[in-house]
């Protein structure tokens, strides 16, 4: 199994710690010279129904999982039944004894070993590290060491389990199902994109994250959460998407760098102060990290319905600020551009994700050098401080309340009402146009402050051209492996970097997304007039695996 | 000190309770002032309705925010920096309709800002609808029939929520609404003062609340003497229900400090990683 990808199938109930099983053997292929991706396939549920966590580990970059699994552990009858067809040629697909009398399924002795080797019943699924490790040249030690890391509770037990079934596996396949490449040297550290995107923003400045928990946003708020202390950063769980946004305005009123994140059932809620944001031009970092809906949709699934959503957020007319990551070291970067952006443009700004970035985890190592230096407005207060200075660039400097830079007679009014330049409301017909368009000359600032960053991505040279956008592109760029075609990407997508994409225009192109819609291909034929030769499309909340997708594209080309 | 009184024209009907909470306002931040407090240390928030108008009549700086979410914005504004005073103004259905789920839970974590509620027992601005403090029998717009809906009582409602500061004041009576405000600004917790502002266009309280508004000097002796007595609608008393010490938010999860600079955040994630 050479130079190949190895997939990984971990399956179960959900509180049986499948998850957690493919997490660490991730881990365990990252400190191995391994390269991973993992994605986690669960219900809107605690207990029971049936959970399974897909990763593909290689010598070489992989950024998507394949559709039959070369290594399979089940934890449960129903993880058998359902996986029995999901077997690559020579798979090996282990279970427990009693769980399945099909000859393709491997029976192992777990229950019995728990039994032997703990006092209280634990989590089944460390079993599959452990096999994991021992078909893959990890050596016991190295095992050990992990679980000590890894699984702290009732550790001693832990080893002896693990290091019981790691015997039984050794002695039956002898034979390594992968051997290592020594000389591959990946990053050590896996993450999620969802903590890229914390960590971005974070990287950037980031002190104030508010939310309310919900998939796949929540982890965000999770991650920022559990490094407060070591980071010096604050997530505040708020009692609702209302109040989180509110806050979040009024914090960076205070002058402290804030985002705030959801899913598009949350985002609607935001909606109203997304727009009092535009009108205070209030700097606000905002995540959007779409699941299917409409409504609750699919709560824990992948979907990319809410593009249009995204580009016309809030009422009114206002410059708005969207772009999409389409991979991990970009969810950093991203994150970081766009709170600084929303700073140096005093407006909200967009970072449109989806489940299967979000939740998808990859080795990576953190782009730290992509961090934009934090901006400073130099421009000079008017005397005296007016918050809404008409200017040219229709930027107005930003005082602070509180701040060194404040007197007594400093007054900075923010106003959800039309306003004067002090900021107190106005109804006459010309205060409204003055500022209407100080505003409006926003767009021309936006889009070349925007310049400065990388506004779109291109992968691959021949062939027929793919556009996509997020995550859908590393779905493609594994596909590529198997198939010419050049993958263009627009990171961003408001305002619509049309200088980087002209060479498209009139273009044939085939358009991959996840909407039922075909919303991408519509924008895009919106923008640049491109003919759409097919639209591949998949709304069923599953990303594409990776022979599926080549299968799909080779049909497109060859229609 | 500067001139608290912005150049905007007032717009609020003759005659109409807001006066007397502006008069009050601009007493208590002169006062606040001259006890050593800087002015620009002080700032409000205000949701939408006749009541957020004050935004534009005090010449303090502040955000003009949404309708019900002027508490959301001013906890955000506390949290992003605990040295500033914030103040925020509410009108009944603001606060208690639109944005009660705010009002709440500021109570409930003990958010150390003041809310100020401008009870005028209706919504004014949009002509008189029923709010959550409309009386029984109210009749506006939405209600020609007369309101069927039993109002809230704010300060029980406040204190069951959690808020370590509670009173109620009458927009007539402007020395003692400044005095309490003073307290209520100076209280370490989220202070909640509710005043009773008639409103001269579609609910006139004037004589009613003349008649039996009637100033308690000293605190309720315990907190069921303080729930029956807000209850009490003849008198209405008027002063201090709860004046309790008790951890603020902001110290509770540690907001303390200046940002970590750009370096010293790339240095931990290195660290880190």
């Amino acid at each position: 199994m050479n130079s190949k990808i190895y997939s990984v199938l971990i399956g179960g109930k959900a509180g049986e710690g499948v998850k957690k099983a493919a997490q660490v053997i991730a881990n365990l292929a990252a400190k191995h010279h391994l390269y991973t991706f993992q994605t986690d396939d669960y219900q809107s549920l605690i207990r029971g129904g049936h959970n399974f966590s897909l990763i593909s580990i290689a010598s070489e970059r992989v950024f998507n999982t394949y559709e039959k699994a070369d290594l399979i552990v089940s934890f449960d009858k129903r993880s058998v039944l359902r996986h029995l067809d999901d077997m690559a040629v020579d798979a090996l697909h282990f279970c427990n004894e009693g769980d399945s009398d099909d000859p393709r399924a491997i029976p192992l002795p777990l229950s019995a070993l728990m039994k032997e080797h703990y006092k209280e019943t634990a989590h089944i699924s460390l079993a599959a590290v452990a096999i994991f490790a021992a078909l893959c040249e990890i050596s016991l030690s190295a095992l050990q060491d992990i679980i000590k890391v890894e699984f702290k509770r009732q550790v001693e037990e832990n080893i002896a389990y693990a290091s019981a079934i790691y015997a039984i596996i050794k002695e039956r396949f002898p034979q390594p199902q992968m051997s290592l490449d020594l000389t591959a040297n990946p990053p050590a550290k896996i993450y999620s994109g969802n903590q890229m995107i914390a960590l971005g923003a974070y990287a950037a400045g980031l002190d104030y994250y508010y939310g309310y928990p919900m998939t796949p946003a929540s982890s965000i708020l999770h991650y920022l959460a559990r490094i407060r202390d070591s980071h010096g950063v604050h997530a505040i769980h708020a009692e609702s998407e209302l109040a989180a946004i509110n806050m979040a305005i009024g914090s960076v009123f205070a002058g402290r760098r804030s985002a705030v994140g959801s899913s598009g059932g949350g985002f609607a809620l935001m909606e109203e102060a997304y727009s009092l944001a535009g009108m205070v031009e209030a700097p606000l970092l905002c995540v959007l990290s779409s699941r299917p809906g409409p409504a609750t949709g699919v709560a824990t699934f992948t979907g990319q319905e809410d593009l249009y959503f995204a580009l016309n957020q809030g009422h009114g007319e206002f410059a708005r600020i969207v772009a999409s990551p389409d991979c991990f070291e970009r969810a950093f970067s991203l994150a970081a551009e766009l709170l600084d952006l929303a700073w140096e443009c005093q407006s909200p700004t967009i970072l449109l994700t989806e489940k299967h970035l979000s939740e998808g985890l990859i080795n990576v190592d953190l782009p730290l050098d992509e961090v934009p230096p934090l901006f400073e407005n130099k421009a000079a207060f008017t005397e005296p401080y007016l918050r809404y200075a008409i200017t040219e660039s229709g930027i107005s400097p930003l005082k602070f309340p509180g701040a060194d830079h404040c007197d007594e007679e400093d007054i900075i009014k923010w106003n959800s009402n039309e306003h004067e330049e002090c900021g107190v409301r106005t109804d006459e017909a010309p205060n409204i146009v003055a500022m209407r368009d100080k505003r409006d000359r926003k767009y021309e600032t936006i889009a070349k402050a925007t310049k400065k960053y990388q506004r779109i991505a291109k992968y691959g040279q021949d062939g027929p051209i793919v556009f996509a956008y997020g995550s859908t592109a590393l779905e493609l760029r594994e596909a590529q492996k198997y198939l010419p075609f050049q993958i263009v990407v627009p990171i961003y997508l408001e305002p619509f970097p049309f200088e980087e994409l002209e060479e498209y225009q009139n273009a044939e192109v085939i358009v991959v997304e996840h909407a039922s819609h075909a919303n991408f291909a519509r924008f895009l034929k919106e923008k640049l007039d491109v003919k759409v030769k097919a639209n591949i499309l998949r709304y069923d909340g599953r990303h594409f695996a990776t022979q599926e997708l080549v299968q799909k594209l080779k049909e497109a080309f060859d229609a | 000190m500067r001139n608290l009184t912005g150049p905007k024209e007032n717009t609020w009907c003759i005659g109409c309770g807001d006066f007397g909470i502006l008069a009050a306002v601009r007493k208590t931040i002169q006062a606040l002032n001259e006890a050593g407090t800087p002015l620009a240390d002080i700032v409000m928030t205000a949701g939408i309705g006749c009541h957020g108008k004050i935004f534009d009549y005090l010449q303090m700086s502040g955000i003009y925010g949404l309708h019900g979410r002027a508490v959301a914005t001013a906890s955000g504004i506390k949290l992003a920096n605990p040295k500033l005073k914030v103040i925020t103004f509410g009108g009944d259905g603001d606060s208690l309709g639109e944005g009660l789920e705010h009002t709440m839970f500021a109570a409930k974590r003990n958010m150390d800002i003041t809310l100020i509620l401008h009870n005028n027992g209706n919504y004014g601005l949009t002509t008189g609808q029923a709010s959550p403090l409309s009386t029984l029998g109210f009749k506006g717009p939405t209600t020609p029939m007369g309101n069927v809906e039993k109002s809230f009582t704010p300060v029980t409602l406040m204190m069951e929520a959690g808020a370590s500061f509670v009173a109620r004041c009458y927009s007539a009576r402007i020395d003692h609404l400044s005095q309490i405000l003073h307290q209520a600004i100076n209280h370490k917790g989220f202070s909640f003062i509710e005043v009773l502002q008639p409103c001269v266009s579609y609910n006139n309280t004037y004589n009613l609340y003349n008649e039996r508004c009637q100033i308690k000097e000293d605190m309720p002796t315990d907190e069921e003497e303080a729930r029956r007595i807000a209850k009490s609608e003849d008198p209405i008393y008027l002063g201090i229900y709860r004046l309790e010490d008790r951890p603020v938010y902001h110290e509770q999860i540690n907001i303390e400090g200046e940002p970590l600079t750009l370096a010293q955040r790339k240095a931990l994630l290195q660290e880190h990683s």
